[in-house]
């Protein structure tokens, strides 16, 4: 860096094509952080607009119309180019490093995998300037996504239906790439007992989507020749079937909700272990219920169709119910980790607590839904938008955040601020308990999901105002986020290689690694070498 | 040392300190926009039940509600409690650097929390599936049928003879405040049909005090039975689409006013002679001019017609939209003005020709009773 002789502008513009032309697994898991972190912010922004409407009864802010593509937006923002793809990037950066290997198995299709993500998002973007973007919501359920009057007849569902094609393609060869690196790409003695729950949600998460994905795309290319040439797959005014199109859509986003929040278990996974200086509570039986969720996942879609009349209701209630119990021990598991151990309380720890008391109540509401009568009375209300963010918000977010404070040091070579750090815990905790705390309640006296305007006798004045003024207490703890990504980058204090004392293999290289990342690698006989390497066998005992 | 343990008890101050900071400021906030606190935290308490049942249905969903919710409260309780035990008991005292014991798990745990989770998710599948057998039923057997038929963005009851095949009278208006709503008999069991156009979009019945809802599917016919509590008579529960179904979703509300079985009886059998009775010749040869009229895609087509003062005239309205409700009534000034005229409702494709008594200069709204989103001006010079 400082022995380089070009100039200064050349050489910011050559760092610059080397992130763009990279193959780096490294520089492409933090490319795919930061493309995920801009859609997570885009994302936020729809959200605030949805809450900004709602805050008060009455359409004053947006109309119906622009309402609609709000919350569409929002979902399919934070569903496809958040969460998913910000997993998918912190698996890219931490598989490789943990199993040993230099690399991904294949580092162009890597690339590739990448660069479709913004140009998936822009397509979406562009339905705003297109007149009007998708507006069936994230489902996009048949026939209000089919091209006629009063429905989608606009470009923007079909950008939307070419973006979500792309991102699924990314996802697929994402998820080949992940297999084969973990198959085929551990370091000696790392045998598959010996790897990191980390790859283990990230292994058992490629199986999902190589399985899944395929169907929804499936989905979306009868939808869209539906939609462009004339058919009539969806369309039951023409010999289609409007069930279908549910069927097809939640075999895939069943599943893709078990891929939204493995890989962020498996943070939890890897957080908490270190920060109580113990390892990980039942290592086996937490990957059996893994690969037991991976598995009951695809028995269970049509608990999203419970009131359509048109399932057999008592299979999908049973195989709902049942995937409790291999979440239950995950839970057990992480509590019996802290227990008796020596809690750091750093700002990776927090989230992961923050994780576990509030992905416990979006375990629990679950079993409501579940309970088939139960569902009757609360689907399609708020009270379903209230569990899906205490397992989304509540559980993934809280997991990113937790791994973004964990890694960061490992990505960048600086501490973030632990200060800052607390405080924007504490500023998110009690936001998004305020944002959808309220919303069960609401969902309860019978606020419907999705609707853009409420009537002010209805009784939900209160708890929708509280709901939007949690809202902006996510959006202000999220500013500080970014001022303490600021801060730290610019002037955190100096990392080192292993600052919280870690237990796997990344922590045994340099921060921030180099090219192919290890020198030499420290002996694997479990699944914590490094700690192994610092204490000894002795420790064991 | 020293000096990381005095920085580390400053941050938890800090921590502390933004925390309370926080809360005090969000109260602020709560009472600033007038919002009554304490208000507020007794319906977050008393809100996390369903609303009362209305139908001998719904009051075995809140049943099974409070099993569930019992269940789940408890293991709430045990969890939460040992998760947040745990972080405060175990937290690493300043400068302890030795490890804590290195204990990888314990099967018998492992069993402990597989089987009893089982246990108890058994337990609430058979509940549920008990109850489930009994609140979602349709038996061809009850005495009043009705059929809701859902559409963009309205609803309209067609209430069914004994075989539940004719339509004896059909209810455009969906709510009590336009004199429609769906009427049930309190105390008697109904058999509701749903329907909707299989050119229209998918729509969901959902009556929140009847802890119950269903969805309305183009190419499908479903059905459920309901049973309004006979002591729930007089009643009013309001009802809405819970299905996204375009821009105007939120908009497709509608009543079910319960009466007690006779007055049901009585006045079903008014309107079926009210429809029966042989309507009005038409005025031939109306006097005054004819103003055209027409609605497509839940808008009217002419958003400004004038008409002239002081003299009879004829509205040619026609509904283009196929098996949707329409009309034409005029209201002065504002769409929410005095109501001078009301045509009356009826499915597309049609065209019908209203009489309009004289009416004086000014300005009016012409707004469909159906769709309150469809409005155009009336001029009258």
């Amino acid at each position: 860096m400082a022995t380089t002789t070009l100039t200064p502008a050349a050489s910011r513009y050559s760092a610059l094509y080397s992130w763009l032309t990279t193959t780096d697994h490294k520089k492409i898991g933090i490319m795919y952080v930061v493309n995920s972190f801009i859609f997570f912010f885009i994302g936020g922004l729809l959200a605030l607009g949805v809450r900004t409407e709602l805050a008060q009864p009455g359409l004053q802010f947006v109309t119906a119309a622009t309402y609609n593509e709000l919350f569409t937006m929002h979902a399919t923002f934070m569903i496809f180019l958040f969460v998913i793809p910000m997993l998918a990037g912190f698996g890219n950066y931490v598989v490789p490093l943990q199993i040993g290997a230099p690399d991904m198995a294949f580092p162009r299709v890597n690339a590739l995998s990448l660069w479709m993500l913004p140009l998936a998002g822009i397509l979406l973007l562009l339905g705003f300037v297109t007149g009007g973007t998708a507006a069936a919501g994230w489902t996009s359920y048949a026939p209000l996504s089919e091209d006629r009057p009063l429905a989608a007849v606009g470009a923007g569902q079909d950008l939307w239906i070419v973006a979500l094609v792309l991102i699924g393609t990314s996802s697929i060869l994402g998820a080949i790439n992940f297999l084969v690196t973990i198959f085929k790409m551990r370091a000696p003695g790392m045998t598959l007992f010996r790897m990191p729950i980390m790859v283990w949600t990230v292994l058992v998460t490629s199986v999902l989507v190589l399985m899944a994905t395929p169907v929804i795309t499936s989905a979306l290319i009868m939808l869209f020749i539906d939609r462009n040439y004339g058919g009539a797959f969806f369309d039951p005014s023409r010999g289609g079937d409007a069930i279908l199109y549910q069927n097809i859509f939640w075999f895939y986003s069943h599943p893709a909700v078990y891929v939204m929040i493995l890989p962020a278990m498996g943070m939890v996974s890897e957080i908490l272990p270190v920060f109580s200086r113990k390892p990980l509570f039942g290592y086996k039986a937490f990957i059996f219920a893994t690969a037991a969720i991976g598995a009951l996942g695809f028995s269970v879609w049509a608990h999203h169709m419970f009131t359509t009349g048109a399932v057999y209701l008592p299979f999908f209630s049973i195989m709902t119910f049942l995937i409790a119990i291999p979440t239950g021990v995950k839970m057990f598991n992480w509590v019996f980790t802290m227990w008796r151990g020596q809690l750091m309380l750093k700002t990776p720890l927090l989230f992961a607590i923050g994780f576990l008391t509030m992905f416990l109540i979006g375990g629990i509401n679950g079993a409501f839904s579940a309970s088939v009568p139960v569902d009757f009375a609360l689907h399609d209300t708020y009270w379903v938008v209230a569990h899906l963010h205490y397992v989304l918000f509540g559980g993934s977010v809280f997991g990113v955040m937790g791994g973004f404070y964990y890694w960061f040091p490992k990505m960048t070579g600086r501490m973030m601020n632990e200060t800052v750090g607390k405080v924007q815990f504490a500023v998110m905790f009690i936001g998004f308990n305020m944002t959808f705390f309220p919303m069960h309640e609401l969902g309860l006296a019978g606020m419907p999901r999705r609707i853009a305007d409420y009537s002010s006798t209805a009784g939900w004045n209160d708890l929708n105002l509280l709901a939007t003024i949690g809202g902006f207490t996510i959006a202000f703890s999220m500013l500080l986020f970014l001022w303490n990504v600021f801060l730290s980058l610019r002037s955190g204090p100096v990392a080192g290689d292993d600052p919280w004392e870690g237990n796997t293999l990344e922590w045994a290289t340099t921060s921030p690694p180099p090219a192919y990342n290890f020198d030499h690698l420290p002996e694997i006989r479990s699944e914590r070498p490094v700690f192994d390497a610092r204490w000894g066998r002795v420790a064991e005992h | 040392m020293s000096s990381s343990r005095r920085s580390r008890s400053r941050e938890t101050a800090v921590f502390a300190l933004a925390v309370g900071a926080l809360i005090i400021g969000v109260s602020l906030i709560l009472l600033f926009y007038g919002a009554n606190v304490l208000k507020a935290g007794n319906e977050i308490l008393t809100g996390l039940y369903p609303p009362i049942a209305v139908t001998t249905q719904g009051a075995e969903v809140r049943n099974l509600y409070t099993v569930i919710f019992l269940i789940a409260v408890a293991i709430f309780l045990v969890v939460e409690g040992l998760i947040i035990w745990t972080v405060i008991r175990y937290r690493r005292k300043p400068g302890d650097v030795t490890l804590p014991p290195q204990t990888h798990g314990n099967n018998i745990a492992e069993f402990v929390w597989t089987v009893v989770p089982t246990i108890i998710v058994i337990f609430m599948f058979i509940v549920s599936w008990q109850t489930l057998n009994s609140v979602d039923v349709s038996s061809s057997s009850a005495q009043t049928k009705i059929r809701a038929v859902a559409g963009q963005f309205q609803w309209t009851f067609e209430y069914l003879d004994q075989t539940g095949t004719k339509v004896e009278y059909t209810e455009f208006q969906s709510l009590v405040a336009k004199g429609g709503g769906m009427y049930v008999p309190a105390g008697r069991t109904v058999q509701l049909q749903l329907f909707v156009s299989p050119k229209d979009v998918i729509h969901a019945f959902y009556v929140p005090q009847f802890l119950f809802k269903r969805d309305v599917v183009p190419g499908r016919t479903t059905s459920f039975d309901f049973t309004v509590d006979a002591a729930d008579a007089g009643q009013t529960f309001r009802g809405q689409c819970a299905e996204l179904c375009g821009t105007l979703h939120s908009t497709m509300l509608f009543d079910v006013k319960a009466v007690t079985a006779p007055e049901f009886d009585t006045w079903l059998a008014g309107k079926v002679a009210e429809a029966n009775a042989t309507p009005a010749p038409a005025q031939s040869g109306a006097v005054g001019e004819t103003v055209h009229i027409s609605a497509s895609g839940i808008k009217y087509e002419q958003t400004d017609v004038s008409a002239k003062a002081g003299a009879p005239f004829q509205i040619e309205f026609e509904n283009k939209d196929a098996g949707t409700p329409h009309n034409v009534s005029i209201h002065q000034g504002s769409p929410t003005g005095t109501e001078v005229f009301q045509g009356a409702i009826f499915n597309g494709v049609a065209t019908k020709d209203y009489e309009v008594k004289a009416l004086d200069a000014g300005t009016y709204s012409f707004v469909c009773t159906v769709h309150p989103t469809m409005i155009g001006t009336l001029t009258v010079k």
